[in-house]
């Protein structure tokens, strides 16, 4: 396989529950710290209260958060978008001009969980149509089009929770395609009631706060959050004279074709991902610093994923951030590509937060405290719902 | 680098398979099926059946499969059984849209803690209930190990997964793709369906008529088998592009010299969108009255398309088309245009999606 063309990352955006912005979420994880708690925007009725990453609502610019009228999943990929389009030194009107493609991930923001409504309708009244009108306006790629007026492709990727991953690799090759000017690509999702349901149900969630690849691991936490890229081609960015924060190398994705909730046993589909990912960014695994992996805290995902790290890259570290953020579902591939790249400036990676215990299942561990990594090549990865596996590669902008 | 048609297998309203197809399309004909009485009333739709999957794959593993997944595999076999093809290999790829995604067993899950509380949630509905649960399950019962992609864009779902799917062929990520739309109807639709839009109009569907609201709801799965060839593409045809941007920004540069299919579908508000887009003198026709209305029918304009493409002829335009803009609606049996075919779909969000299809 020929590897891939490079595409310019000259913005990033990101909100959650570690910071309102990609500098704050970085002190947290570079402070350690974390505070998951029971949900407080709505009541269930678990005997254990699950704790969950939410976003404070002041970490939401106030007239973003005024759009009643939109889901707050889509709030935040306008948020996010903001954030990333202010630090590539974008403006709307200038945008404009181009061929801007939108391509952004979730799983809320595109589902018909539309409780209230359903009890209504069940219970035999006539429910109004302001919830489903609400769901028709909030498709977040559509919205962040739109709201910025934008021209060209948008596509809402709704791979469960590898969808962050996918849309940046897929918008990386709109780039690559000339198929846009400037791609806005990345991921966003809110916790609800009935999500919080559906993974206690599955009794894959953690009553304490997760702890990703340990051995007393019970589970994920939930969490919410967006992170959005602005991704250009090399030459026009330069053209520009934009900064470039990293490259996007490679991007590969496959499926397991094996269970719904499960990951392959052996990893089958994460490990022809990793190998295309790799064959596109042209780089071997001894070229890769550090690993941002998806590590949701789950029996089953980090023995499965640890396994193939171990395998793939025997002398690369690895970390989770999800004990910083919760699994964030459909944002977490954006929100994590967004700590890979800052790790990648940084030269370093935060401690594996929950993390204690090695797990004898698992040949690896993630670092218990911050860890200085040598490189210009890093690597995001995603699992999912459906036996979707994606990863990204990072580089560092060329001296 | 060609991007080739090698099957279409589609199940909707008009019945199963590229025959049923060809004579819905040909015959301008309609299967018209009631939806059930709800709080909003009943309605005239177009239902899809998936009987038939039932020839393609053992009934144990479809034992807990709800009715959107069966409409995608369904939908796929139909589509490999087209080309030829047994089963998949490892550089197949699937690329699915869908608007509602599996808006039935979603609200099952609903259904589940609703009636017994939220220790009660059901984990089967649950996982079953994601977007791309259809996708997984189509890859899972054939085997397709490729990239797997659900996109949900609404109205230009379908158009926004055939663009990805394309990038995929010709940056060679994929020998093959089964790309297409999957979008079921229920009971709650019906009931938003009659909130919305009031009792339906007595004159059935009037794809382009501004004044009345004439859509029918729909369901159904659509796929077609794109292939990279490098030589001369088979019967089929070929996809040569697809095009996505915002009505009132950049205008689409829509062919002159091609059938254009419209995505119209009876929807009032949508069909102000057609005539603002294409130019006068245009000729066009468009088969949403066969498969109803649903967010992926474009999957439909692009199967309709193919069997145009392989016919080398126009069919009966539906009822109500003539005279409903400055355009030219074409004879049943006149020659297609030697350009080919451009699919064009318009959302209510103002988003389009022109697709440009030809024989070669």
């Amino acid at each position: 396989m020929t590897p891939a063309a490079p595409v310019a990352v000259t913005g990033i955006g990101c909100i959650c529950a570690a910071g309102g912005d990609l500098d704050a979420a970085m002190a947290a994880l570079a402070a350690g710290s974390r505070a998951p708690h029971p949900p407080t925007r709505f009541d269930t009725g678990h005997p254990t209260r699950y704790p969950v990453f939410e976003i404070p609502a002041g970490f939401v610019p106030q007239d973003i958060l005024d759009k009643h009228d939109l889901f707050l999943t889509t709030r935040f990929a306008l948020a996010a978008t903001r954030m990333s389009l202010a630090d590539a030194g974008w403006d709307a009107p200038a945008l404009r001009r181009l061929r801007v493609g939108v391509c952004l991930g979730t799983t809320v923001g595109c589902s018909m969980d539309i409780e209230g409504f359903y009890r209504q309708y069940r219970s035999g009244a006539h429910p109004g149509l302001e919830t489903i009108e609400r769901f028709l306006r909030s498709n977040p790629a559509a919205v962040v089009s739109r709201e910025l007026g934008l021209d060209g492709p948008v596509q809402t990727v709704v791979n469960a929770c590898s969808s962050g991953t996918d849309a940046i690799g897929i918008a990386a090759s709109w780039i690559r395609a000339g198929a846009c000017d400037v791609a806005l690509a990345g991921g966003a999702d809110e916790l609800c009631r009935i999500i919080y349901n559906g993974f206690i149900s599955l009794m894959i969630t953690d009553e304490q706060p997760c702890r990703p690849f340990d051995r007393g691991r019970r589970g994920l936490n939930l969490g919410e959050g967006a992170a959005v890229l602005v991704l250009e081609g090399p030459a026009f960015a330069k053209a520009r004279g934009a900064r470039t924060r990293a490259r996007v190398l490679g991007y590969g994705s496959a499926c397991d074709a094996h269970h719904l909730t499960a990951p392959h046993p052996q990893g089958r589909g994460l490990r022809r991902a990793f190998a295309e990912a790799l064959a596109a960014a042209g780089v071997a695994p001894p070229d890769v610093a550090f690993i941002n992996a998806h590590g949701t805290g789950t029996p089953d995902n980090d023995r499965v994923e640890g396994q193939v790290l171990h395998d793939l890259f025997p002398h690369t570290p690895f970390v989770s951030t999800k004990g910083y953020t919760g699994h964030t579902l459909g944002a977490a591939g954006a929100i994590e590509a967004a700590f890979t790249v800052a790790c990648l400036e940084a030269g370093s990676i935060p401690a594996g937060v929950g993390f204690a215990e090695a797990d004898p299942d698992i040949p690896g561990a993630p670092p218990v405290a911050h860890l200085a990594v040598r490189g210009n090549v890093a690597i995001s990865d995603s699992l999912a719902f459906g036996g979707n596996n994606a990863v990204l590669v990072f580089g560092c902008p060329e001296p | 680098m060609r991007t080739a048609i090698r099957g279409i297998g589609v199940v909707g309203g008009f019945g199963t398979g590229v025959e049923a197809l060809r004579g819905a399309v040909a015959g301008g004909r309609a299967v018209t099926s009631s939806s059930p009485e709800t709080a909003g009333g009943s309605r005239e739709t177009r239902r899809a059946d998936t009987a038939a999957l039932e020839a393609f794959v053992d009934r144990r593993a479809l034992r807990r499969m709800d009715h959107i997944s069966r409409l995608a595999i369904l939908g796929a076999c139909l589509a490999l059984r087209d080309a030829g093809i047994d089963r998949p290999d490892e550089r197949t790829g699937v690329a699915l849209a869908t608007g509602y995604g599996p808006t039935g067993t979603t609200f099952g899950f609903l259904d589940s803690f609703i009636d017994g509380g939220d220790p009660c949630s059901s984990p089967t509905l649950f996982s079953s209930s994601v977007h791309n649960a259809p996708a997984a399950n189509l890859a899972s019962v054939l085997g397709v190990t490729g990239p797997n992609l659900t996109v949900s864009q609404f109205e230009v779902s379908a158009s926004s997964a055939l663009f990805t799917a394309l990038l995929w062929l010709d940056a060679g990520r994929v020998d093959r793709v089964l790309v297409g739309g999957v979008d079921e109807y229920g009971e709650v639709l019906g009931y938003c369906w009659e909130r919305f839009f009031g009792a339906a109009d007595a004159s059935g569907c009037r794809p382009l008529d501004t004044r009345r609201q004439t859509a029918l709801p729909g369901e159904g799965c659509a796929f077609l088998l794109l292939e990279r060839t490098t030589g001369v593409p088979g019967g089929v045809g070929v996809i040569e592009s697809v095009q996505m941007g915002r009505v009132g920004a950049t205008a689409p540069q829509i062919p002159s010299d091609r059938l254009l299919i419209l995505g119209a579908d009876g929807h009032r508000r949508c069909a102000g969108g057609y005539l603002q887009l294409v130019p006068p003198g245009s000729v066009v026709t468009s088969f949403g009255h066969l498969w109803g209305s649903f967010p992926t029918a474009t999957a439909f304009d692009a199967a309709a398309g193919a069997v145009l493409l392989q016919s080398g002829k126009t069919f009966a335009p539906p009822p109500g088309l003539e005279g409903s803009g400055p355009w030219r609606v074409p004879a049943a049996g006149e020659p297609l245009p030697a350009a080919g075919i451009g699919l064009l779909r318009v959302s209510s969000g103002g988003e389009y999606a022109l697709t440009l299809m030809s024989l070669a």
